[in-house]
């Protein structure tokens, strides 16, 4: 072999080991990526899990709801008979999304809080918003809460205005709709249409509203107090926390 | 490549540049996650105030972006996988852009949920738009600039030699030593540039999920 053979050799030699590196080099990258991307997707996957699983809400429990009372002022009380603490106190707007979300995801619980005995629960359905179209719509929904005298068909109208929440640039909870969802809800009593229609208890909606957010500070719906106090929201919205709170609040 | 034709200063001034443009893109989007991650309900409404997307998307994306936000963030702070996060960072950013520019389009009254909160503002609150959608585009470009120079100084990408660029550009430059070099360099430019629209690929798909959000 000449020596220039031998050159070449060598230069050919050190090519393939220099493309052996390169290749070596370009399998770790590759390894490397494909490591941090799982992880990362992992991450991302886990947090979503736990977001949604705080969000959970219950099952309805087993067993018979709490029996549901309409109070003179329009306020609603879901508890077993004899069970007056602790109060659970929701002050909701049926046209605010945040309630939507609240019904969504706790609602269940606090049904589920009264019917173990476990909690007074309280609704009070107020009117926060001060601009159409979303004053319009809390206000005719709310006057046609007042509406219904009996406690079970309120409880289910109260579902059924959340379901149907219109978004809050348009007209909605138009009367005729109310009347519909009202028959929905199981009520029966003759004057109901009339009063809906006629909107009767608009005054008496704005007044207590009005009362009820001076008397208690309200900031913003929805307010959920555990014996006058309010909690913070991510209690509210977290089934399992809102229930701790409760269980602990009733020792 | 710019960088070439730049002045020695300059260019060296780029990776640091790059650094910063981390720093901020990965810190807003790091503190933007983690005031949202603690209450996903209240991201979910504030996602749903956009009236963007269907309820059932709204709560996945809201449940979701948050977490997203913060591993995003998180790669980008530390130089890990630049090119793949910067991608998807600038796509959210103008995701979001999209989103608020929307929300003004329609007339609505909400707060951008940008850092926790959301929702429809109370009265007496002006919503911010303007000063969202400059903010936020300005993180897009702060994304653009990161893609283009990635990784800049103190990556981890450059610790683990997953930075494409400084390894490959090297090795190319000692094979060839005459004329062909310049080829060569171009060359291996256009590959990297197919390479970022690889990514740009993969990005997309979480642009989609950006645009929904």
């Amino acid at each position: 072999m000449s020596k220039g053979e031998r050159m070449k050799t060598a230069r050919e030699k050190i090519k393939q080991q220099q493309a052996a590196e390169r290749q070596r080099e370009q399998r770790r990258r590759v390894v490397t990526y494909a490591a941090v991307g799982v992880v990362a997707l992992a991450a991302i996957g886990g947090g979503w899990l736990y977001a949604a699983s705080r969000s959970q809400s219950e099952e309805a429990a087993a067993g018979n709801q709490a029996p549901v009372t309409v109070q003179p002022d329009g306020s609603v009380v879901m508890a077993r008979a004899g069970v007056d603490k602790p109060v659970l106190d929701v002050y909701e707007d049926f046209q605010c999304p945040a309630c939507k979300q609240l019904e969504t995801v706790s609602g269940q619980t606090f049904k589920n809080l009264a019917a173990e005995g476990k909690a007074k629960v309280v609704y009070h359905p107020i009117s926060i918003f001060q601009r159409e179209p979303t004053r319009g719509n809390s206000l005719r929904a709310g006057a046609a809460a007042r509406c219904v005298a009996d406690g079970r068909q309120w409880l289910a109208f109260h579902d059924l205005l959340y379901k149907n929440q219109p978004s809050e640039t348009v007209e909605g909870f138009k009367t005729n709709d109310l009347v519909t969802w009202g028959k929905e809800a199981g009520v029966t009593s003759p004057d109901f249409e009339q009063c809906v229609t006629s909107q009767k208890h608009a005054q008496a909606q704005l007044s207590y509203a009005d009362k009820v957010i001076k008397a208690q500070k309200i900031e913003g719906t929805p307010t959920v107090k555990l014996n006058g106090v309010a909690l913070e929201g991510n209690v509210a919205f977290t089934p399992q926390q809102l229930r701790d709170q409760v269980t602990k609040a009733a020792k | 490549m710019i960088a070439s034709s730049a002045s020695l200063p300059a260019r060296s001034a780029i990776p640091l540049v790059t650094t910063v443009a981390r720093l901020v893109l990965g810190g807003v989007l790091i503190a933007a996650g983690w005031l949202k991650i603690g209450n996903p309900s209240d991201s979910v409404v504030a996602v749903k105030a956009y009236q963007l997307l269907p309820d059932s998307v709204a709560t996945t994306v809201g449940y979701g972006l948050p977490i997203i936000e913060i591993v995003v963030g998180v790669l980008l702070v530390v130089g890990l996988m630049t090119r793949v996060a910067g991608v998807i960072a600038g796509l959210l950013m103008l995701a979001f852009v999209f989103g608020i520019g929307w929300a003004w389009a329609h007339g609505l009254r909400i707060d951008c949920g940008c850092f926790g909160g959301g929702g429809e503002l109370g009265v007496g609150q002006e919503p911010s738009y303007l000063l969202d959608i400059l903010r936020d585009f300005g993180l897009v470009l702060l994304g653009v600039w990161t893609v283009r120079f990635a990784p800049g100084a103190f990556a981890l990408d450059s610790a683990l030699g997953l930075a494409g660029d400084a390894g490959s550009d090297r090795t190319v430059a000692g094979d060839h030593h005459d004329g062909d070099h310049h080829d060569g360099d171009e060359h291996d430019g256009r590959e990297r540039g197919d390479e970022a629209g690889g990514d740009d690929a993969r990005g997309d798909d979480a642009g989609d999920q950006g645009t929904r959000a």
